[in-house]
């Protein structure tokens, strides 16, 4: 009997590790303690450089995760304790109450369709609001819906009108203990919150956005329903600035994100090429440090970014950002690389490219799993060159940005989730054999 | 470069990469065009000893720190600039106005003295007798650093 | 609480309505000022830009006649506390440094010891003595007041070494807020008035000081209130300078400045003599007539 292994983190990298390790014989207990798998690819538009749409390829391995018979969803549940060692870890795992049914809701809506209660919708970046009662995003696996107590005023009305008799107001919270040979961790970045920086307005001045508040903005399932329009006022933005390196790069004490995150800049280019696909008159401008394109068709992308679509690249990163009160633009004084004089341009929107950090919780994570972090809260690997996907712990290993920035895009993520689901065949198989 | 780096407070030249934020955020460079802090930088990485020098750009410097506080690098334009100053005034440049407030330091023990009017005025407010300074000790400090002889005062 | 008190040059020299209020103050807060006896100059930009040694000798000779009294220092200037704070930051840090003082301090039989902190009468007022006793002496508030507060450069940078924050409130905005006034948000606030190159460079320190008070217009405040003497002169005396030498009648500011221990002294119930009202070049009538009535 093949023993079970464990992904903790249902972003692509986890989804990845997992189908791997299942399609190998593994049975795989896939815990994600937001109620639905899909982690951050879930919520951005389209990928770089390729400009697929990012659900579009997500969405069938996160289907498959759900009907291969060999992978265990754990959704809204954390890792609380783990015991033993490779081959034999004995892993608490706490599962959060939905209030829902799983084996009886079928994800039909009626019950958000009734609800009074609103609430800020996280997946949105709270850019727009749900339901008490709600489906975490269209598209969300497990396909179930899930009640947020905190906001939940206790009306009953969910359990009176659904067909399907699956809310459970009793629900408890639930402890399983699963048995697993290895375990591995994907569990992704967080932004860096810019309003650590009160010098470029966020949190402050209302058209200043993070870049993933942006990718929100244009998905077409998103709080605008995908138009280009800016919070103020909800007009569609006629120029709009990208500000790279917000945290990143930065040796600053206070701020320590001293790393480049890697996908950025690639990042960037590819909204400001969404962006002029959306609205072919808005001009787009990004003011950067050095611009980071490389890899596969990164350059030729920004080269076509620069030819075809016409975005400004401004080598000049800017201080700060001040707003015109009466018309809620923002003004950015830079220095004009070529001229070298100090300039400054209104823009109605600006996007703010922040650092990528750890995920929240993962310090406790660690902790219980006994793995070493880096200086900066990120899992460290038991040797960065030879054994970059091991960590500290024999039989724990880890994937994705979770270990820190790495090239950190899509592909790169699903790379290393195969990475690990070949390590932990490699290490199992090979206790099986002895 | 090298020499900068080595005068203190300008090691900060060794890491500067050049982003531009410094010239963004200062608000000398905001009204007068010739003040870039980051071109200062450039041209010392390039080796414009001379212009660097024996320019005016480090005395329009307000020390204001603002470009400290915001470079990504940990923060020594600011810095720099005391570096750059103090290797300046070894070539003797220096704006007039500096000279006379060192001047009136070794000569008083302070870089601006009340005048009589004001000491007279003291008594008047009733504020007491102005603070003494212990001239000779500045004085012996001041020979002691060369200072006098960078500004031509005393022995 | 006793404070080794460093008065700095330009405060005697220039303004001695600052140090008047502050002395009438000093004593209802329970704040003992004891004299620094033949302290010297601080040793500002101007004198660091010259010579980096000479400028931590001097700094470190003050910081010395501080230990030897056994006392924190508290400065009024924003320059000196920038000069003192940062020289004891460094010799308390840096042993081949301390040692290189040392050895010129010897020479005038003192050493740096390291046994003193630096502070700022707003850090005093507000973490010493504490917002709480500042609101109980303040009888006569400035209910309404709307005040552009100019922090100055070197109250809150560099950050590493200070306590304050740029944007959003402020000890120094609290403190204002305890007297009734309000604290006006404005552009770059944070941001230099031009002071450092009077008397260097006036025409570069007349357009940013100029930027500062566009800045401090457009919010439309009755009026500026200020820590720094070099902030004071810059913008109450300059604002004159601007007027006429940028030739400018529409652009009339007209915006009173005042030191904050002026204000703070105001609101707690004592009247500034003659002198002290003359002694500011743009009137500050308007602002006297909004104090509560006693």
């Amino acid at each position: 009997m093949r023993k079970a292994v464990m992904v903790i983190g249902g972003g692509i990298a986890g989804i990845q590790a997992s189908l791997d390790l299942a399609n190998r014989g593994f049975k795989v207990h896939l815990v994600e303690k937001d109620p639905s798998i899909g982690g951050r690819m879930a919520q951005l538009d389209k990928t770089f450089p390729t400009m697929d749409c990012s659900i579009c390829i997500l969405a069938p391995k996160m289907i498959e995760c759900a009907h291969n018979r060999n992978v265990q969803l754990l959704t809204y549940s954390e890792v609380k304790g783990v015991k033993g060692s490779i081959g034999n870890f004995k892993v608490k795992v706490l599962r959060k109450p939905r209030y829902v049914d799983e084996r009886k809701c079928n994800g039909c809506g009626i019950c958000a369709q009734n609800c009074p209660s609103e609430a800020p919708n996280e997946f949105d970046e709270n850019l727009g609001m749900r339901k008490a009662i709600y489906m975490p995003f269209p598209q969300a696996v497990p396909r179930v819906m899930v009640i947020d107590k905190d906001n939940c005023i206790e009306c009953g009305l969910c359990d009176k009108v659904c067909p399907a008799d699956a809310v459970d107001r009793e629900q408890q919270p639930e402890e399983v203990e699963l048995d697993v040979g290895a375990i591995t961790v994907a569990t992704g970045f967080d932004m860096f919150d810019p309003s650590v920086i009160p010098q470029y307005g966020y949190g402050r001045l209302k058209n200043v956005i993070t870049a993933m508040e942006l990718e929100r903005i244009l998905c077409a399932s998103g709080p605008t329903g995908g138009h280009l329009i800016r919070p103020s006022d909800g007009r569609i933005p006629r120029n709009i600035a990208f500000i790279q390196c917000i945290g990143s790069r930065d040796r600053r004490e206070w701020i320590n994100h001293p790393y480049c995150s890697s996908i950025c800049c690639k990042y960037a280019v590819k909204d400001a090429v969404l962006i002029k696909e959306h609205e072919p008159n808005t001009v787009v401008a990004i003011f950067y440090i050095d611009l980071r394109a490389f890899g596969r068709g990164f350059q030729e992308f920004v080269n076509r970014a620069k030819s075809e679509f016409g975005i400004r690249f401004v080598r000049s990163s800017p201080g700060e950002i001040s707003e015109d009160p009466s018309t809620s633009n923002l003004v950015v004084w830079f220095e004009d690389p070529t001229t070298r004089t100090v300039h400054h341009n209104s823009f109605d929107l600006v996007v703010l490219c922040p650092a990528l950090i750890p995920r929240k919780g993962v310090g406790e994570l660690a902790k219980i799993l006994g793995i070493e972090l880096d200086n900066y809260g990120f899992l460290k690997s038991a040797d960065s060159v030879r054994k970059p996907l091991d960590t500290n712990v024999p039989g724990i290993f880890a994937c994705g940005y979770c270990l820190g920035p790495k090239t950190g895009d899509v592909p790169d993520s699903i790379t290393q989730g195969s990475g690990t689901a070949g390590r932990i065949a490699e290490v199992l198989v090979a206790r099986e054999a002895s | 470069m090298h020499e900068v780096a080595n005068t203190p407070r300008g090691r900060g030249v060794l890491t500067c990469i050049q982003c531009g934020r410094c010239t963004s955020s200062c608000p000398v460079a905001r009204v007068v065009e010739e003040h870039n802090p980051r071109k200062l930088m450039e041209m010392i990485i390039l080796g414009s000893r001379s212009d660097v020098l024996l320019g005016q750009l480090p005395w329009h410097c307000l020390s204001c720190f603002t470009c400290l506080d915001r470079c990504p690098q940990g923060g020594d334009v600011g810095e720099t600039m005391f570096a750059i100053r103090n290797l300046a005034v070894r070539e003797g440049n220096i704006p007039r106005g500096t000279l006379v407030q060192t001047q009136s330091l070794f000569d008083t023990g302070r870089v601006v003295t009340p005048s009589r009017m004001a000491l007279i005025n003291r008594q008047r407010y009733g504020l007491g007798k102005e603070p003494a300074v212990d001239v000779k000790d500045v004085q012996k400090i001041l020979r002691k650093t060369c200072f006098s002889k960078l500004t031509s005062r005393g022995s | 609480m006793k404070y080794a008190f460093f008065l700095g040059c330009l405060i005697p020299a220039r303004e001695p309505n600052y140090e008047s209020s502050v002395r009438r103050i000093a004593p209802e807060l329970g704040i003992d000022l004891v004299e620094m006896e033949g302290a010297n100059c601080c040793a500002p930009f101007s004198i660091q830009s010259v010579d980096h040694m000479s400028w931590l000798a001097l700094a470190a000779r003050n910081l010395c006649v501080a230990e030897q009294m056994g006392l924190d220092i508290m400065t009024l200037c924003n320059d000196c506390y920038e000069s003192l704070l940062m020289g004891n930051t460094i010799l308390k840090e840096d042993k081949e440094i301390r040692d290189q003082v040392n050895e010129i301090l010897a020479d005038v039989g003192l050493e740096f010891e390291g046994k003193t902190e630096v502070k700022t009468f707003v850090d005093v007022l507000h973490k010493d003595i504490g917002l709480e006793k500042v609101k109980n002496a303040i009888r006569r508030p400035f209910n309404g007041l709307q005040v552009a507060i100019q922090p100055g450069c070197h109250l809150t940078r560099p950050k590493r070494i200070h306590f304050g924050e740029w944007m959003g409130v402020t000890a120094l905005d609290e403190l204002v807020e305890a007297t009734g006034a309000e604290s006006v948000a404005y552009e770059r606030k944070e941001s230099c008035c031009g002071g450092p190159l009077r008397g260097i460079n006036d025409e570069v320190a007349q357009y940013v000081a100029k930027q500062k008070l566009d800045a401090i217009k457009a919010a439309a405040p009755d009026c500026i209130v200020t820590v720094c003497p070099f902030c004071y002169l810059e913008l109450d005396m300059g604002q004159l300078e601007i007027k006429r030498h940028m030739q400018l009648k529409e652009e009339e500011y007209d915006l009173p400045v005042l030191h904050f221990a002026e204000l703070l002294r105001m609101a707690m119930g004592m009247e500034l003599e003659d002198w002290e009202i003359r002694a500011h070049r743009t009137p500050i009538a308007r602002v006297l007539k909004m104090q509560e009535e006693q």
